[in-house]
Protein backbone atom coordinates (compact mmCIF):
# COMPACT_ATOMS: atom_id res chain seq x y z
CA UNK A 1 0.00 0.00 0.00
CA UNK A 2 1.08 3.54 -0.55
CA UNK A 3 1.32 5.86 2.42
CA UNK A 4 -0.53 9.13 2.13
CA UNK A 5 1.29 12.35 3.08
CA UNK A 6 1.62 12.97 6.82
CA UNK A 7 -0.69 15.95 6.88
CA UNK A 8 -3.60 14.17 5.23
CA UNK A 9 -6.30 12.74 7.50
CA UNK A 10 -6.88 8.98 7.35
CA UNK A 11 -9.04 7.89 4.42
CA UNK A 12 -11.24 5.91 6.78
CA UNK A 13 -11.32 6.19 10.53
CA UNK A 14 -13.81 4.37 12.72
CA UNK A 15 -14.04 5.03 16.45
CA UNK A 16 -16.19 2.59 18.39
CA UNK A 17 -18.50 2.57 15.40
CA UNK A 18 -21.75 0.89 16.37
CA UNK A 19 -24.98 0.45 14.49
CA UNK A 20 -28.06 -1.32 15.77
CA UNK A 21 -31.17 -2.23 13.82
CA UNK A 22 -33.80 -2.95 16.43
CA UNK A 23 -32.31 -5.64 18.62
CA UNK A 24 -29.75 -6.71 16.08
CA UNK A 25 -26.27 -5.22 16.30
CA UNK A 26 -24.86 -4.92 12.80
CA UNK A 27 -21.68 -3.07 13.78
CA UNK A 28 -20.35 -3.57 17.26
CA UNK A 29 -17.72 -1.04 18.31
CA UNK A 30 -15.45 -1.06 15.28
CA UNK A 31 -12.12 0.71 15.56
CA UNK A 32 -10.22 1.06 12.35
CA UNK A 33 -7.81 3.41 10.65
CA UNK A 34 -6.98 3.23 6.98
CA UNK A 35 -4.42 5.75 5.77
CA UNK A 36 -2.97 3.97 2.77
CA UNK A 37 -4.36 3.58 -0.71
CA UNK A 38 -4.50 0.15 -2.30
CA UNK A 39 -7.12 -2.57 -2.03
CA UNK A 40 -8.77 -3.24 1.30
CA UNK A 41 -10.87 -6.39 1.37
CA UNK A 42 -13.72 -6.57 3.82
CA UNK A 43 -14.58 -10.19 4.45
CA UNK A 44 -17.02 -11.93 6.69
CA UNK A 45 -19.88 -14.38 6.70
CA UNK A 46 -23.34 -13.13 5.72
CA UNK A 47 -24.67 -10.73 8.33
CA UNK A 48 -21.20 -9.86 9.59
CA UNK A 49 -21.76 -6.16 9.00
CA UNK A 50 -19.86 -5.59 5.74
CA UNK A 51 -22.68 -3.90 3.87
CA UNK A 52 -23.73 -1.85 6.90
CA UNK A 53 -20.15 -0.61 7.19
CA UNK A 54 -20.14 0.43 3.52
CA UNK A 55 -23.54 2.09 3.84
CA UNK A 56 -22.34 4.03 6.88
CA UNK A 57 -19.31 5.22 4.94
CA UNK A 58 -21.61 6.36 2.14
CA UNK A 59 -23.78 8.32 4.56
CA UNK A 60 -26.82 6.12 3.93
CA UNK A 61 -26.86 4.73 7.46
CA UNK A 62 -26.14 6.77 10.57
CA UNK A 63 -24.12 5.27 13.41
CA UNK A 64 -26.01 4.48 16.62
CA UNK A 65 -22.85 5.23 18.60
CA UNK A 66 -19.29 6.12 17.80
CA UNK A 67 -18.09 7.74 14.64
CA UNK A 68 -16.87 7.07 11.15
CA UNK A 69 -14.83 9.71 9.33
CA UNK A 70 -14.41 9.40 5.59
CA UNK A 71 -11.65 11.42 3.90
CA UNK A 72 -11.47 13.41 7.10
CA UNK A 73 -15.13 14.43 7.10
CA UNK A 74 -18.56 13.25 8.06
CA UNK A 75 -19.96 10.74 5.55
CA UNK A 76 -22.72 11.90 3.23
CA UNK A 77 -21.48 15.46 2.74
CA UNK A 78 -21.41 16.65 -0.83
CA UNK A 79 -17.66 17.38 -0.65
CA UNK A 80 -17.04 13.79 0.42
CA UNK A 81 -19.44 12.27 -2.08
CA UNK A 82 -17.71 13.92 -5.04
CA UNK A 83 -14.52 12.00 -4.13
CA UNK A 84 -16.23 8.61 -3.75
CA UNK A 85 -17.25 6.02 -6.30
CA UNK A 86 -19.64 3.25 -5.44
CA UNK A 87 -20.93 0.00 -6.86
CA UNK A 88 -23.65 -1.35 -4.63
CA UNK A 89 -25.28 -4.72 -4.33
CA UNK A 90 -28.85 -5.21 -5.50
CA UNK A 91 -29.08 -1.99 -7.46
CA UNK A 92 -31.04 -1.87 -10.65
CA UNK A 93 -30.53 1.17 -12.86
CA UNK A 94 -33.08 2.81 -15.13
CA UNK A 95 -34.00 0.14 -17.67
CA UNK A 96 -34.94 2.59 -20.39
CA UNK A 97 -31.63 4.47 -20.48
CA UNK A 98 -28.63 3.25 -22.45
CA UNK A 99 -25.26 2.62 -20.84
CA UNK A 100 -23.88 5.76 -22.42
CA UNK A 101 -26.79 7.88 -21.16
CA UNK A 102 -26.25 6.52 -17.66
CA UNK A 103 -22.55 7.34 -17.85
CA UNK A 104 -23.29 10.87 -19.09
CA UNK A 105 -25.81 11.40 -16.28
CA UNK A 106 -23.41 10.25 -13.58
CA UNK A 107 -20.50 12.16 -15.11
CA UNK A 108 -22.54 15.36 -14.67
CA UNK A 109 -22.49 14.90 -10.87
CA UNK A 110 -18.71 15.14 -10.51
CA UNK A 111 -16.40 18.14 -10.74
CA UNK A 112 -13.71 16.24 -12.65
CA UNK A 113 -15.28 13.28 -14.47
CA UNK A 114 -13.31 10.71 -16.44
CA UNK A 115 -13.12 10.93 -20.21
CA UNK A 116 -16.12 8.81 -21.21
CA UNK A 117 -14.63 7.30 -24.37
CA UNK A 118 -11.52 6.26 -22.47
CA UNK A 119 -13.63 4.81 -19.66
CA UNK A 120 -15.80 2.85 -22.11
CA UNK A 121 -12.63 1.45 -23.67
CA UNK A 122 -11.03 0.68 -20.37
CA UNK A 123 -14.07 -1.24 -19.11
CA UNK A 124 -14.63 -2.84 -22.55
CA UNK A 125 -18.24 -1.66 -22.76
CA UNK A 126 -18.08 -0.81 -26.47
CA UNK A 127 -20.20 -3.74 -27.64
CA UNK A 128 -23.25 -2.86 -25.61
CA UNK A 129 -22.91 0.77 -24.51
CA UNK A 130 -25.64 1.89 -26.94
CA UNK A 131 -28.17 -0.64 -25.76
CA UNK A 132 -30.76 0.02 -23.10
CA UNK A 133 -29.76 -1.13 -19.67
CA UNK A 134 -32.87 -3.30 -19.31
CA UNK A 135 -31.84 -5.38 -22.32
CA UNK A 136 -28.39 -6.25 -21.01
CA UNK A 137 -27.30 -9.51 -19.42
CA UNK A 138 -26.57 -9.65 -15.71
CA UNK A 139 -22.82 -9.52 -16.31
CA UNK A 140 -23.10 -6.55 -18.69
CA UNK A 141 -25.23 -4.69 -16.15
CA UNK A 142 -22.56 -5.22 -13.48
CA UNK A 143 -19.93 -3.87 -15.84
CA UNK A 144 -21.97 -0.72 -16.49
CA UNK A 145 -22.36 -0.29 -12.72
CA UNK A 146 -18.61 -0.69 -12.32
CA UNK A 147 -17.94 1.99 -14.93
CA UNK A 148 -20.41 4.31 -13.14
CA UNK A 149 -18.40 3.83 -9.95
CA UNK A 150 -15.27 4.99 -11.77
CA UNK A 151 -16.78 7.91 -13.68
CA UNK A 152 -15.98 10.49 -10.98
CA UNK A 153 -12.29 9.47 -10.80
CA UNK A 154 -12.72 8.69 -7.10
CA UNK A 155 -10.11 8.80 -4.36
CA UNK A 156 -12.13 6.19 -2.53
CA UNK A 157 -13.97 3.41 -4.33
CA UNK A 158 -16.48 1.07 -2.69
CA UNK A 159 -17.16 -2.18 -4.49
CA UNK A 160 -19.79 -4.30 -2.77
CA UNK A 161 -19.63 -7.81 -4.26
CA UNK A 162 -18.55 -6.44 -7.63
CA UNK A 163 -18.05 -9.68 -9.55
CA UNK A 164 -21.25 -11.50 -8.66
CA UNK A 165 -22.71 -12.70 -11.96
CA UNK A 166 -19.54 -12.13 -14.01
CA UNK A 167 -17.88 -14.92 -15.98
CA UNK A 168 -14.23 -15.73 -15.32
CA UNK A 169 -12.93 -13.58 -18.14
CA UNK A 170 -14.95 -10.50 -17.15
CA UNK A 171 -13.99 -11.03 -13.51
CA UNK A 172 -10.28 -11.05 -14.34
CA UNK A 173 -10.67 -7.99 -16.54
CA UNK A 174 -12.36 -6.18 -13.65
CA UNK A 175 -9.59 -7.24 -11.29
CA UNK A 176 -6.98 -5.78 -13.63
CA UNK A 177 -8.78 -2.43 -13.59
CA UNK A 178 -9.14 -2.52 -9.80
CA UNK A 179 -5.41 -3.16 -9.45
CA UNK A 180 -4.68 -0.31 -11.81
CA UNK A 181 -7.01 2.11 -10.01
CA UNK A 182 -5.56 1.13 -6.62
CA UNK A 183 -2.01 1.58 -7.91
CA UNK A 184 -2.86 5.10 -8.98
CA UNK A 185 -3.70 6.51 -5.58
CA UNK A 186 -7.22 5.28 -4.85
CA UNK A 187 -8.31 3.29 -1.85
CA UNK A 188 -10.54 0.49 -3.05
CA UNK A 189 -12.76 -1.04 -0.38
CA UNK A 190 -13.89 -4.41 -1.64
CA UNK A 191 -16.45 -6.65 -0.03
CA UNK A 192 -16.64 -10.07 -1.55
CA UNK A 193 -17.38 -13.60 -0.66
CA UNK A 194 -15.06 -14.91 -3.33
CA UNK A 195 -11.96 -15.35 -1.19
CA UNK A 196 -9.97 -15.97 -4.31
CA UNK A 197 -10.83 -12.41 -5.26
CA UNK A 198 -9.59 -10.98 -1.97
CA UNK A 199 -6.47 -13.11 -2.29
CA UNK A 200 -5.81 -11.86 -5.81
CA UNK A 201 -6.39 -8.18 -5.06
CA UNK A 202 -6.16 -7.22 -1.43
CA UNK A 203 -3.24 -5.46 0.20
CA UNK A 204 -5.06 -5.61 3.49
CA UNK A 205 -7.80 -7.92 4.66
CA UNK A 206 -10.23 -7.12 7.42
CA UNK A 207 -12.40 -9.95 8.63
CA UNK A 208 -15.69 -9.01 10.28
CA UNK A 209 -17.80 -11.32 12.33
CA UNK A 210 -20.92 -10.37 14.26
CA UNK A 211 -20.13 -6.71 13.65
CA UNK A 212 -16.62 -6.87 15.08
CA UNK A 213 -13.16 -6.87 13.50
CA UNK A 214 -11.69 -10.30 14.22
CA UNK A 215 -8.67 -10.03 11.96
CA UNK A 216 -6.83 -7.20 10.25
CA UNK A 217 -3.81 -8.27 8.25
CA UNK A 218 -2.44 -8.90 4.78
CA UNK A 219 -3.70 -11.97 2.94
CA UNK A 220 -0.26 -13.53 3.38
CA UNK A 221 -0.25 -12.52 7.01
CA UNK A 222 -3.55 -14.26 7.60
CA UNK A 223 -2.27 -17.42 6.00
CA UNK A 224 1.02 -17.32 7.87
CA UNK A 225 -0.64 -16.51 11.14
CA UNK A 226 -2.74 -19.57 10.73
CA UNK A 227 0.35 -21.51 9.72
CA UNK A 228 0.40 -25.20 9.13
CA UNK A 229 -0.87 -27.14 6.22
CA UNK A 230 -3.96 -28.60 4.63
CA UNK A 231 -3.98 -32.37 4.14
CA UNK A 232 -6.40 -34.04 1.75
CA UNK A 233 -6.78 -37.79 1.68
CA UNK A 234 -9.17 -40.70 1.35
CA UNK A 235 -9.32 -42.80 4.50
CA UNK A 236 -11.53 -45.26 6.35
CA UNK A 237 -10.83 -43.56 9.68
CA UNK A 238 -13.70 -42.19 11.74
CA UNK A 239 -13.86 -38.56 12.85
CA UNK A 240 -13.06 -39.65 16.40
CA UNK A 241 -9.92 -41.38 15.24
CA UNK A 242 -8.89 -38.38 13.16
CA UNK A 243 -9.33 -36.04 16.11
CA UNK A 244 -6.36 -37.69 17.80
CA UNK A 245 -4.03 -36.48 15.07
CA UNK A 246 -1.34 -34.16 16.30
CA UNK A 247 -1.96 -30.46 15.82
CA UNK A 248 -5.36 -30.83 14.21
CA UNK A 249 -7.09 -27.50 13.71
CA UNK A 250 -10.13 -28.51 11.74
CA UNK A 251 -11.67 -31.41 9.98
CA UNK A 252 -13.98 -31.53 6.98
CA UNK A 253 -15.35 -34.68 5.49
CA UNK A 254 -17.25 -35.61 2.40
CA UNK A 255 -17.79 -39.37 2.45
CA UNK A 256 -14.36 -41.01 2.72
CA UNK A 257 -12.61 -37.88 1.49
CA UNK A 258 -11.33 -35.75 4.34
CA UNK A 259 -9.60 -32.40 4.56
CA UNK A 260 -7.53 -31.73 7.66
CA UNK A 261 -6.10 -28.42 8.69
CA UNK A 262 -3.10 -28.97 10.90
CA UNK A 263 -0.61 -26.73 12.63
CA UNK A 264 2.38 -28.63 11.24
CA UNK A 265 2.50 -31.03 8.32
CA UNK A 266 5.16 -33.59 9.27
CA UNK A 267 4.01 -34.77 12.71
CA UNK A 268 0.40 -34.80 11.54
CA UNK A 269 1.28 -36.95 8.53
CA UNK A 270 3.23 -39.35 10.76
CA UNK A 271 0.31 -39.90 13.09
CA UNK A 272 -2.05 -40.16 10.15
CA UNK A 273 -0.01 -42.99 8.58
CA UNK A 274 0.22 -44.77 11.92
CA UNK A 275 -3.55 -44.71 12.23
CA UNK A 276 -4.28 -45.69 8.64
CA UNK A 277 -1.44 -47.19 6.60
CA UNK A 278 -3.84 -47.72 3.69
CA UNK A 279 -4.89 -44.12 3.12
CA UNK A 280 -4.80 -42.94 -0.47
CA UNK A 281 -5.02 -39.87 -2.70
CA UNK A 282 -2.84 -37.88 -0.35
CA UNK A 283 -2.28 -34.20 -0.99
CA UNK A 284 -0.54 -31.64 1.19
CA UNK A 285 -0.87 -27.92 0.54
CA UNK A 286 -0.33 -24.51 2.07
CA UNK A 287 -3.55 -23.19 3.54
CA UNK A 288 -5.38 -20.80 1.24
CA UNK A 289 -7.05 -17.62 2.34
CA UNK A 290 -10.26 -19.60 2.28
CA UNK A 291 -8.86 -22.04 4.85
CA UNK A 292 -7.70 -19.15 7.02
CA UNK A 293 -11.06 -17.47 6.70
CA UNK A 294 -12.85 -20.71 7.55
CA UNK A 295 -10.72 -21.17 10.65
CA UNK A 296 -11.37 -17.57 11.76
CA UNK A 297 -15.10 -17.49 11.27
CA UNK A 298 -16.00 -21.03 12.26
CA UNK A 299 -18.28 -20.76 15.26
CA UNK A 300 -17.05 -23.61 17.45
CA UNK A 301 -14.25 -25.58 19.09
CA UNK A 302 -11.47 -25.35 16.54
CA UNK A 303 -11.35 -21.58 16.49
CA UNK A 304 -8.46 -21.01 18.86
CA UNK A 305 -5.77 -21.37 16.20
CA UNK B 1 -23.72 21.58 -11.20
CA UNK B 2 -26.15 23.31 -13.56
CA UNK B 3 -24.91 20.62 -15.87
CA UNK B 4 -26.24 17.99 -13.45
CA UNK B 5 -29.72 19.51 -13.59
CA UNK B 6 -29.75 19.47 -17.38
CA UNK B 7 -28.47 15.90 -17.53
CA UNK B 8 -31.04 14.83 -14.97
CA UNK B 9 -33.88 16.51 -16.88
CA UNK B 10 -32.78 14.86 -20.12
CA UNK B 11 -32.60 11.46 -18.45
CA UNK B 12 -36.06 11.85 -16.90
CA UNK B 13 -37.64 12.85 -20.20
CA UNK B 14 -36.07 9.86 -21.96
CA UNK B 15 -37.22 7.58 -19.17
CA UNK B 16 -40.83 8.76 -19.40
CA UNK B 17 -40.97 8.80 -23.17
CA UNK B 18 -39.52 5.28 -23.40
CA UNK B 19 -42.09 3.70 -21.13
CA UNK B 20 -44.83 2.87 -23.66
CA UNK B 21 -47.02 1.27 -21.00
CA UNK B 22 -47.08 4.65 -19.33
CA UNK B 23 -46.68 7.05 -22.22
CA UNK B 24 -49.40 5.74 -24.52
CA UNK B 25 -52.35 5.78 -22.11
CA UNK B 26 -51.41 9.08 -20.47
CA UNK B 27 -50.73 10.81 -23.79
CA UNK B 28 -53.50 9.30 -25.90
CA UNK B 29 -56.39 8.98 -23.44
CA UNK B 30 -56.99 12.68 -22.74
CA UNK B 31 -57.00 13.77 -26.37
CA UNK B 32 -59.05 10.71 -27.38
CA UNK B 33 -61.75 11.38 -24.80
CA UNK B 34 -61.70 15.06 -25.58
CA UNK B 35 -62.23 14.35 -29.28
CA UNK B 36 -65.06 11.94 -28.45
CA UNK B 37 -66.90 14.18 -25.98
CA UNK B 38 -66.08 17.49 -27.66
CA UNK B 39 -66.14 16.77 -31.39
CA UNK B 40 -67.54 13.42 -32.46
CA UNK B 41 -70.72 13.03 -30.41
CA UNK B 42 -73.40 15.05 -32.21
CA UNK B 43 -74.06 18.42 -30.64
CA UNK B 44 -71.00 18.05 -28.41
CA UNK B 45 -69.17 21.01 -29.94
CA UNK B 46 -71.08 23.30 -27.63
CA UNK B 47 -69.30 21.57 -24.77
CA UNK B 48 -65.86 21.90 -26.34
CA UNK B 49 -64.78 25.12 -24.56
CA UNK B 50 -65.85 23.64 -21.23
CA UNK B 51 -64.08 20.34 -21.88
CA UNK B 52 -60.97 22.10 -23.16
CA UNK B 53 -60.64 23.75 -19.74
CA UNK B 54 -61.17 20.57 -17.72
CA UNK B 55 -59.37 18.07 -19.98
CA UNK B 56 -56.24 20.20 -19.78
CA UNK B 57 -56.15 19.39 -16.07
CA UNK B 58 -56.81 15.71 -16.88
CA UNK B 59 -53.92 15.68 -19.36
CA UNK B 60 -51.46 16.94 -16.74
CA UNK B 61 -52.69 14.65 -13.98
CA UNK B 62 -51.72 11.43 -15.82
CA UNK B 63 -47.97 12.02 -16.24
CA UNK B 64 -47.77 13.45 -12.72
CA UNK B 65 -49.42 10.48 -11.03
CA UNK B 66 -47.99 7.71 -13.23
CA UNK B 67 -44.59 9.01 -14.26
CA UNK B 68 -43.88 10.53 -10.91
CA UNK B 69 -45.80 8.36 -8.45
CA UNK B 70 -45.43 4.94 -9.98
CA UNK B 71 -41.95 5.86 -11.27
CA UNK B 72 -40.66 6.84 -7.83
CA UNK B 73 -42.08 3.68 -6.27
CA UNK B 74 -40.34 1.54 -8.87
CA UNK B 75 -37.01 3.35 -8.59
CA UNK B 76 -37.15 3.16 -4.83
CA UNK B 77 -37.74 -0.58 -4.93
CA UNK B 78 -34.91 -1.11 -7.40
CA UNK B 79 -32.33 0.65 -5.21
CA UNK B 80 -31.84 3.43 -7.77
CA UNK B 81 -32.84 6.12 -5.26
CA UNK B 82 -30.44 4.70 -2.69
CA UNK B 83 -27.64 4.87 -5.22
CA UNK B 84 -28.64 8.46 -6.04
CA UNK B 85 -28.24 9.36 -2.37
CA UNK B 86 -24.75 7.83 -2.28
CA UNK B 87 -23.47 9.77 -5.28
CA UNK B 88 -23.12 13.57 -5.40
CA UNK B 89 -26.30 14.16 -7.41
CA UNK B 90 -27.71 17.49 -6.17
CA UNK B 91 -30.57 16.64 -3.81
CA UNK B 92 -33.08 18.88 -5.56
CA UNK B 93 -32.08 17.81 -9.07
CA UNK B 94 -34.23 14.70 -9.07
CA UNK B 95 -37.31 16.62 -7.96
CA UNK B 96 -36.75 19.46 -10.41
CA UNK B 97 -35.99 17.05 -13.24
CA UNK B 98 -38.99 14.82 -12.63
CA UNK B 99 -41.30 17.82 -12.40
CA UNK B 100 -39.86 19.29 -15.59
CA UNK B 101 -40.14 15.97 -17.42
CA UNK B 102 -43.74 15.63 -16.24
CA UNK B 103 -44.56 19.09 -17.60
CA UNK B 104 -42.78 18.40 -20.91
CA UNK B 105 -44.70 15.15 -21.44
CA UNK B 106 -47.94 16.78 -20.29
CA UNK B 107 -47.33 19.61 -22.77
CA UNK B 108 -47.38 17.13 -25.65
CA UNK B 109 -50.75 15.92 -24.44
CA UNK B 110 -51.94 19.52 -23.93
CA UNK B 111 -50.78 20.55 -27.40
CA UNK B 112 -52.83 17.72 -28.94
CA UNK B 113 -55.94 18.77 -27.02
CA UNK B 114 -55.46 22.45 -27.88
CA UNK B 115 -55.03 21.56 -31.56
CA UNK B 116 -58.18 19.44 -31.64
CA UNK B 117 -60.06 22.21 -29.80
CA UNK B 118 -58.93 24.96 -32.17
CA UNK B 119 -59.06 23.12 -35.48
CA UNK B 120 -61.69 20.39 -35.08
CA UNK B 121 -64.02 21.66 -32.39
CA UNK B 122 -63.90 25.26 -33.55
CA UNK B 123 -63.11 26.75 -30.15
CA UNK B 124 -62.23 30.40 -30.58
CA UNK B 125 -60.56 32.26 -27.72
CA UNK B 126 -58.46 35.44 -27.53
CA UNK B 127 -54.72 34.71 -27.53
CA UNK B 128 -54.42 35.96 -23.96
CA UNK B 129 -57.04 33.47 -22.80
CA UNK B 130 -55.20 30.61 -24.51
CA UNK B 131 -52.05 31.70 -22.68
CA UNK B 132 -53.91 31.95 -19.39
CA UNK B 133 -55.31 28.45 -19.86
CA UNK B 134 -51.86 27.08 -20.66
CA UNK B 135 -50.49 28.66 -17.51
CA UNK B 136 -53.24 27.18 -15.33
CA UNK B 137 -52.82 23.74 -16.90
CA UNK B 138 -49.04 23.71 -16.52
CA UNK B 139 -49.19 24.90 -12.92
CA UNK B 140 -51.71 22.12 -12.25
CA UNK B 141 -48.75 19.75 -12.42
CA UNK B 142 -47.43 20.94 -9.05
CA UNK B 143 -50.07 19.57 -6.66
CA UNK B 144 -50.35 16.35 -8.66
CA UNK B 145 -46.59 15.88 -8.72
CA UNK B 146 -46.47 16.27 -4.95
CA UNK B 147 -49.32 13.78 -4.51
CA UNK B 148 -47.51 11.42 -6.89
CA UNK B 149 -44.33 11.79 -4.86
CA UNK B 150 -46.10 10.93 -1.60
CA UNK B 151 -47.75 7.97 -3.29
CA UNK B 152 -44.38 6.78 -4.66
CA UNK B 153 -42.79 6.85 -1.23
CA UNK B 154 -45.67 5.17 0.58
CA UNK B 155 -46.56 2.32 -1.80
CA UNK B 156 -44.51 -0.42 -3.42
CA UNK B 157 -44.10 -0.49 -7.19
CA UNK B 158 -47.13 -2.65 -7.98
CA UNK B 159 -49.45 -1.10 -5.43
CA UNK B 160 -48.42 2.38 -6.59
CA UNK B 161 -49.67 1.72 -10.13
CA UNK B 162 -52.99 0.48 -8.79
CA UNK B 163 -53.37 3.44 -6.42
CA UNK B 164 -52.34 5.88 -9.16
CA UNK B 165 -55.02 4.40 -11.43
CA UNK B 166 -57.71 4.83 -8.81
CA UNK B 167 -56.56 8.35 -7.98
CA UNK B 168 -56.34 9.24 -11.68
CA UNK B 169 -59.85 8.10 -12.60
CA UNK B 170 -61.35 9.08 -9.25
CA UNK B 171 -60.04 12.62 -9.34
CA UNK B 172 -61.06 12.93 -13.00
CA UNK B 173 -64.68 11.87 -12.52
CA UNK B 174 -65.29 13.27 -9.04
CA UNK B 175 -63.42 16.47 -9.87
CA UNK B 176 -65.82 17.14 -12.73
CA UNK B 177 -63.19 16.84 -15.46
CA UNK B 178 -65.29 14.62 -17.71
CA UNK B 179 -68.67 16.15 -16.98
CA UNK B 180 -69.77 18.94 -14.66
CA UNK B 181 -70.26 17.75 -11.08
CA UNK B 182 -73.67 19.45 -11.12
CA UNK B 183 -74.95 16.35 -12.95
CA UNK B 184 -73.95 14.15 -10.00
CA UNK B 185 -75.76 13.70 -6.66
CA UNK B 186 -75.01 16.39 -4.11
CA UNK B 187 -72.76 14.19 -1.96
CA UNK B 188 -70.31 13.85 -4.84
CA UNK B 189 -70.14 17.57 -5.17
CA UNK B 190 -69.09 17.71 -1.54
CA UNK B 191 -66.31 15.19 -2.14
CA UNK B 192 -65.09 17.35 -5.01
CA UNK B 193 -64.31 20.15 -2.55
CA UNK B 194 -61.35 18.08 -1.32
CA UNK B 195 -59.93 17.30 -4.76
CA UNK B 196 -57.29 19.46 -6.43
CA UNK B 197 -58.68 18.37 -9.80
CA UNK B 198 -61.99 20.09 -9.06
CA UNK B 199 -60.51 23.39 -7.93
CA UNK B 200 -57.99 23.50 -10.79
CA UNK B 201 -60.74 22.77 -13.31
CA UNK B 202 -62.82 25.61 -11.82
CA UNK B 203 -59.87 27.98 -12.12
CA UNK B 204 -59.38 26.91 -15.75
CA UNK B 205 -63.08 27.46 -16.41
CA UNK B 206 -62.83 30.88 -14.81
CA UNK B 207 -60.01 31.75 -17.19
CA UNK B 208 -61.69 30.39 -20.33
CA UNK B 209 -65.11 31.75 -19.40
CA UNK B 210 -66.63 28.53 -20.71
CA UNK B 211 -69.03 28.24 -17.79
CA UNK B 212 -69.87 31.92 -17.50
CA UNK B 213 -68.45 34.28 -14.90
CA UNK B 214 -66.80 32.42 -12.04
CA UNK B 215 -65.23 33.63 -8.83
CA UNK B 216 -61.90 31.83 -8.80
CA UNK B 217 -60.31 33.25 -5.66
CA UNK B 218 -61.81 30.60 -3.38
CA UNK B 219 -60.58 27.89 -5.70
CA UNK B 220 -57.09 29.37 -5.77
CA UNK B 221 -56.97 29.38 -1.98
CA UNK B 222 -58.29 25.80 -1.86
CA UNK B 223 -55.67 24.73 -4.40
CA UNK B 224 -52.90 26.35 -2.36
CA UNK B 225 -54.09 24.61 0.81
CA UNK B 226 -54.30 21.23 -0.92
CA UNK B 227 -50.85 21.78 -2.46
CA UNK B 228 -49.39 22.60 0.94
CA UNK B 229 -50.93 19.43 2.40
CA UNK B 230 -49.59 17.38 -0.53
CA UNK B 231 -46.13 18.89 0.00
CA UNK B 232 -46.32 18.02 3.69
CA UNK B 233 -47.35 14.46 2.88
CA UNK B 234 -44.54 14.11 0.35
CA UNK B 235 -41.97 15.45 2.83
CA UNK B 236 -43.25 13.18 5.57
CA UNK B 237 -43.17 10.13 3.30
CA UNK B 238 -39.69 11.07 2.12
CA UNK B 239 -38.39 11.55 5.67
CA UNK B 240 -39.90 8.27 6.83
CA UNK B 241 -38.10 6.62 3.94
CA UNK B 242 -34.70 7.71 5.21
Amino acid sequence: MTASPDFAPPILKADALTRRFGRKTALDGINLTVSDTGVLALLGPNGAGKTTFVQTALGLVRPSHGELRVLGAKPGQQSVKTRIGVMMQDTDLAHTLTGRELLELFASYYPDPADLEALIDRCALGDFIKRRYGQLSGGQKRRIQFALALVGQPDLLFLDEPTTGLDTEARRALWAIVRDVAANGTLVVLTTHYLEEADALADRVIVLKDGQVIADDTADGLRTRMGGAVIDCVTGLTDDALRSIEGLISLNRSGRKVRLQVSEAVPALKSLFELDPDLSDLGVAQPTLEDAFGALTRPSESQGA
Amino acid sequence: MANAYLAEIKAEIFKLARMPEFAIPTLILPVMFFTLFGVIIPGSRDNAPYLLSTFGVFAVMGPALFGFGAGVAQERERGWLTLKRAVPAPAAALLVAKTTATIVIASVSLAAIYAVAAFAAGVELPALVWLGLLLVHVISAIPFVLLGLALGFVFGANAAVAVANIAYLGMAVLGGLWMPISVFPKIMGQIAQFLPSYHLAEIALGVSGAAGEKAVLGHIVATLVITAIAAGLALLAWARQR
